[in-house]
């Protein structure tokens, strides 16, 4: 077996695509004039706009949106929310602004046992999320269109912090909420796809988990959290 | 790939009689048509941006080597490996040195009509690495030993109470009743699964030439279980889903989920750059396996070319009044519906799956529903026209042809025979139609419909009479 796979010349589907298309094999084509860019016109700019239709678009999916003025609100939102399932850890992915809310020592104070991944081995670091009740990560940015929210892997451990436990916190800057989904991938592309060093993973996530594969009947929660709450916090204008 | 052993009619008349089939194929099919208009309605201008994806996977389609060429690049560039597949065994072989070689016991997988196609589970199983599907409905179907009946909802044919049964049946964990029940019960079984697995193998939905990133749409998170939680991740992707940029993905994203699920976006949309830790010595690894079986030889011939453009979104399916009745399983194979019809007698062969062009009313409303607007019936007409020519017809329907053939060329014995006819039909009519004809292919036709009765004179005896009246 690993014969045939030896014998089999890297580049021969290559060489038949450029048959196909009825170019010589083996030759470099030049490149193609690219397509002009195609963007929506962007709608909104008005923050409180922009945030009432993401909290509309974000809760027709079922997520659960939070509007906090200050930083000492954000923490307390955050306790009342892992306080409805005590019996668990609340694992915390390494975002800067949770060392700014001194998030750890304010779950810890409350009785919370809180895990945040550091440099820990792979397969603990899964085994030990996947037993804890919440997690809490920082969002990267939002989309008002579709109730959406971006978190990528340039914040430590924060794509699997929102994956593994069956509840998901995110907290997200007011002036994160962007108008679509064109604003949003242009962004990315500029600021961390096509970059030297790219993201190795980014994720959008609109609403928890959900499947209708029954009887195509809405069942939440199947693989991925149950519950999504989103916690928008107001006058911060950087990226948390 | 066996040629499935009831052919097409029998198939279709199986499906017709099962009333419980009928049932979740109408439900179905209805909902994601008024879901799906409803979704399209939130895009200010769905047209300009169907017609702006046809244009980006034409330009992509027709300097696909090129493309190809940067995509390989950008994942090499990320710490990805790349290999190429002639053909599914090539894929299913690759997968299985690269388990063997790091000893993975069992794989996870997630929904992916690549790795369907090639019947990648069933290779896998022969040299004793554990396939598990973890889409909620491939977990059914595989549990169910069956194919799937729907690209979106593979299981949609199987009602609740069916699927009770069979986790009742295979699981041995109990009964689970509500939906919510059989959800929790797959997602503690298939949480075991993701954290013991040494390999996630997934498709893609795109693969972004420009920047290398790999794009997987879903809804269940399973997809993100089986990316990030395994060390080992292998995309098993056809050449066709390569696109220039990755802000081509605004008008992809906007039209992929309002097609398929008429959801305006997906609970996730993942964005992945090679291995999840660069470094080598982290242990994790990214596989791209680049398959072609079949698809160059579609990229060969340019009127059928444009069957490459499909998103497998599913829309093509719903409103097809093909579809609604016989159901996916009826196609044959794992692609039914009329993009089935079309990509299924390229991808396998005319002989075994030429007779499902033929399978279409040719309405158009395929092509209407298609975010890519793919010609669906001009694509089901050429392969009929390529059927036909290869010699797979019945053989009194090309009988039947030679003698047309032979009559026409001869006016003086066309019209001889259209006499005849005339007679003929006389004495097979009642109440103004024939309802049986005696032999084929003309029973074939009055098995199901009426043929309405011909009038008493030909077009040539009116046309000579009344055309100066």
């Amino acid at each position: 077996m690993s014969e045939a796979l030896r014998n089999l010349d890297q580049n021969s589907v290559l060489d038949d695509v450029r048959r196909a298309l009825g170019r010589s094999a083996g030759v470099t084509p030049v490149p193609p004039s690219p397509l002009e860019p195609f963007i929506e016109p962007t709608g909104q700019t008005d923050l409180a706009e922009l945030n009432a239709r993401f909290t509309k678009e974000a809760t027709t999916v079922r997520a659960k949106v939070h509007r906090v003025s200050d930083k000492l609100q954000c923490v307390d939102k955050i306790v009342e929310i892992c306080s409805e399932d005590k019996g668990h850890e609340i694992a915390l992915s390494e975002a800067e602004i949770f060392a700014e809310l001194g998030l750890a020592s304010a779950l810890a104070a409350q009785g919370f046992s809180t895990f945040a991944p550091g440099e820990i081995d792979h397969g603990t670091l899964v085994a030990r999320l996947a037993n804890c009740g919440v997690g809490v990560t920082a969002a990267d940015y939002a989309i008002a269109e579709t109730g959406t929210i971006v978190l990528n892997s340039d914040e430590p451990n924060a794509l699997l912090v929102s994956l593994l436990p069956p509840v998901h916190i995110a907290v997200l800057g007011a002036a994160q909420i962007m108008d679509s989904l064109d604003g949003v991938i242009g962004k990315l592309s500029r600021e961390r796809i096509n970059r030297a060093n790219a993201t190795r993973s980014v994720t959008l996530i609109t609403g928890p988990s959900r499947t209708s594969d029954v009887e195509l009947v809405l069942s939440i929660g199947v693989h991925g959290p149950k519950a999504l709450h989103v916690i928008i916090l107001d006058g911060r204008s950087d990226k948390l | 790939m066996s040629l499935p052993d009831p052919d097409l009619t029998q198939r279709s008349h199986a499906a017709l009689e099962n009333r419980v089939l009928q049932g979740a194929l109408k439900a179905a099919t209805a909902t994601f048509i008024e879901r799906r208009r409803e979704a399209i309605t939130s895009v200010s201008d769905w047209e300009a941006l169907r017609q702006r994806a046809r244009q980006v996977k034409e330009h992509t389609i027709n300097n696909l080597d090129y493309y190809l060429e940067r995509l390989v690049e950008k994942v090499q560039a990320h710490g990805g490996t790349v290999h190429w597949a002639r053909t599914g065994d090539d894929v299913s072989r690759y997968i299985i040195e690269l388990a063997r070689a790091r000893g993975v016991k069992s794989v996870v997988k997630s929904k992916s009509m690549a790795t369907e196609e090639i019947e990648l589970n069933h290779a896998l199983e022969a040299a004793d690495v554990r396939p598990v599907e973890t889409d909620l409905g491939e977990y059914i179907i595989q549990l169910a030993q069956e194919k799937p009946s729907h690209i979106i909802v593979p299981a949609i044919h199987k009602t609740r109470a069916q699927i009770s049964d069979l986790f009742e049946e295979k699981l041995r964990e109990g009964r689970p009743n509500e939906v919510a029940e059989i959800t929790a019960m797959a997602r503690k079984r298939l949480r075991n699964e993701f954290l013991s697995a040494g390999m996630g193998i997934t498709g893609a939905n795109f693969a972004i030439a420009e920047s290398g990133t790999i794009v997987l749409v879903e809804n269940e998170g399973n997809i993100r279980l089986s990316t990030q939680v395994p060390k080992i991740q292998v995309a098993v992707v056809g050449i066709e889903k390569v696109i220039p940029r990755f802000e081509d993905l605004s008008v992809f994203l906007r039209l992929l989920p309002r097609s398929g699920t008429g959801q305006k976006q997906t609970a996730y949309v993942s964005f992945l750059n090679g291995p999840r830790q660069a470094a080598p010595e982290s242990g994790f690894e990214f596989h791209l396996v680049l398959m072609d079986n079949g698809r160059t030889r579609i990229l060969a011939d340019e009127q059928l070319r444009e069957s490459l453009y499909c998103i497998r979104c599913g829309a093509c399916l719903n409103v097809c009044p093909v579809y609604q009745k016989i159901g996916g399983q009826a196609y044959g194979w794992i692609y039914p519906g009329p993009i089935g019809a079309v990509i299924s007698p390229q991808l396998q062969s005319l002989k075994q799956s030429g007779d499902l062009p033929f399978a279409s009313s040719l309405c158009g409303a395929c092509r209407t529903a298609c975010p890519v607007d793919i010609n669906l019936p001009d694509l089901l007409l050429a392969l009929r026209a390529k059927s036909k020519e290869s010699g797979s017809g019945k053989l009194s329907e090309r009988a039947a042809m030679r003698t047309f053939a032979f009559t026409a060329r001869r006016p003086w014995l066309f019209t001889l025979a259209g006499r005849m006819m005339r007679v003929f039909a006389r004495l097979l009519t009642r109440e103004g139609k024939i309802k049986s004809a005696p032999m084929a292919p003309l029973s074939d036709w009055t098995q199901y419909r009426d043929l309405p009765a011909p009038t008493g004179r030909s077009f040539r005896e009116r046309w000579k009479k009344d055309r100066h009246e």
